[in-house]
């Protein structure tokens, strides 16, 4: 058993086959109250965090975009809107809790048009290569148990000049900043978590799983060494959050 | 150096709110906006820093920090220089001929201009909130000088018309005329029947003499 491959879940050494099962029941738990603890969590701003990353990633009609770890829709919402008719949108998630809540939403929002719903690995994407004018994962890449694999498989789908974009928490670039985040992330949002949720184990995740997650200049390296060209990275709100951008070469 | 992207962006999400609440109000500048899908205008600040691209489509007008496809018509300037629009005699020679840069095709610009002068709009707000009082404050004068002086322009091709009308041609006559008019026709009037009622006085007082 000691030659089998460990990663982490928060600050826990796991076994890499067991990460995916724990990251799953994370986000069972937290599935119905998503959007609500979202916005909770951040005052509302990871709208705008993700509006940047939707602005930066070139979109156009008639787009096929993939979004990785689209949870409950935000992204795959207004890309749909953005490709149109012609466009085509496949909204993946490894979970199927979140999956359903994020098809419900955007049945009901009126988006299903052109809006495929995939239940998918990002480390191994059931889809031919070359098919994506953009691939976004937002707030999706820590939970994902081998990174350099999912970003290869996400190289492998876009389609030469595509863009992938990977919107995710990372560190803040000032030191007063980061003790004031580290507070407000491993006192108050595990309280949230259990008033809102009623779980609050799985919000001590989220804090825990920020820290493990490669900062800035790491991910750039990581997502070069995958293959990908011309990676650049926009820290926002100080560093709490990161919007990584490479392309297809 | 701009605002972070994060206030720059919550100030373009504040204002795409603001535009599209607006047009939700106003059908008919919403078809003017559906007209011009597929055209982009970019907005370039140089001071304060901002940059704003307007994308209007059939759901109305999105607002982006960033594009990097083709541009139908670039304004580049001051938010001075885009403020002075708002009180300039001839606002369309002052944006050709101004300090503004102009790149691209003028006519859709002159359509979006059109299409959103109707709207009532306070820029000021969600620019202020995100960027301050200081940028906020300019870069709203910069928006209202860009997209309201079409109102401000009929307002004052109006009066300059009404005058024209009045003064010039004599077609019809001004109003401060016409109410002098009708003091003297009333002033008359009341002499009359008070010459009137004094001639019956008179009448009776002969008949009363005369008896």
């Amino acid at each position: 058993m000691s030659d089998k491959q460990s990663t982490h879940f928060g600050y826990r050494e796991v076994d890499n086959d067991a990460k995916a099962d724990l990251v799953a029941n994370v986000f069972h738990s937290v599935a119905s109250r998503y959007d609500l603890m979202n916005d909770l969590m951040s005052g509302g701003i990871h709208r705008i965090w993700k509006r940047f990353a939707i602005e930066l990633s070139g979109v156009r009609k008639g787009n096929a975009v993939l979004d990785i770890a689209g949870g409950t829709g935000d992204l795959a919402a207004r890309f749909s809107r953005i490709v149109g008719d012609q466009g085509r949108v496949v909204l993946a998630d490894i979970n199927d809790s979140m999956l359903r809540v994020g098809r419900d939403k955007l049945i009901d929002t009126a988006h299903q048009g052109n809006i495929e719903f995939v239940q998918a690995d990002a480390q191994d994407l059931p889809f031919p290569d070359d098919s994506f004018d953009c691939v976004t994962i937002a707030f999706g890449l820590r939970n994902v148990t081998d990174k350099d694999r999912a970003l290869r498989s996400m190289l492998r789908v876009l389609k030469p000049g595509g863009r992938l974009l990977v919107l995710e928490f990372s560190k803040p670039e000032s030191e007063l900043l980061g003790r004031a985040y580290d507070g407000y992330s491993f006192r108050v949002l595990p309280l949230m978590g259990r008033l809102v949720v009623g779980d609050s184990d799985s919000y001590q995740y989220l804090a825990e799983s920020i820290r493990m997650h490669p900062d800035q200049e790491t991910l750039k390296q990581m997502m070069e060494d995958a293959g990908f060209a011309r990676v650049e990275y926009h820290n926002m709100t100080g560093g709490i959050v990161a919007l990584h951008r490479g392309v297809k070469a | 150096m701009g605002p972070s992207p994060t206030l720059h962006t919550a100030a373009l999400a504040g204002l795409e709110g603001l535009l599209n609440r607006a047009l939700a109000l106003d059908p008919e500048s919403g078809r003017a906006l559906a007209a011009l899908d597929g055209r982009v205008f970019a907005l370039d600040c140089t001071a304060p820093h901002f940059q704003v691209y307007l994308l209007p489509s059939t759901d109305g007008l999105q607002l982006a920090g960033h594009w990097e496809g083709e541009v139908t018509t670039r304004v580049r300037g001051e938010a001075a220089d885009f403020a002075e629009l708002a009180t300039a005699t001839d606002p369309a020679a002052a944006l050709i001929n101004g300090n503004l840069t102009l790149e691209g095709d003028s006519a859709p610009l002159i359509e979006l201009q059109k299409a959103l002068a109707g709207l009532e709009l306070d820029w000021e707000a969600p620019l202020v909130d995100n960027l301050g009082d200081v940028a906020g404050h300019q870069l709203a004068e910069a928006f209202r000088g860009l997209f309201s002086f079409s109102r401000q322009a009929h307002a004052s091709l109006e009066r300059q018309l009404e005058e024209f009308i009045h003064e010039e041609a004599r077609l019809s006559p001004p109003r401060l005329e016409l109410e002098d008019f009708y003091r003297d026709v009333g002033t008359l009037a009341e002499r009359s029947e008070r010459l009137a009622s004094r001639i019956e006085r008179l009448k009776a007082r002969i008949r009363r003499l005369s008896q």
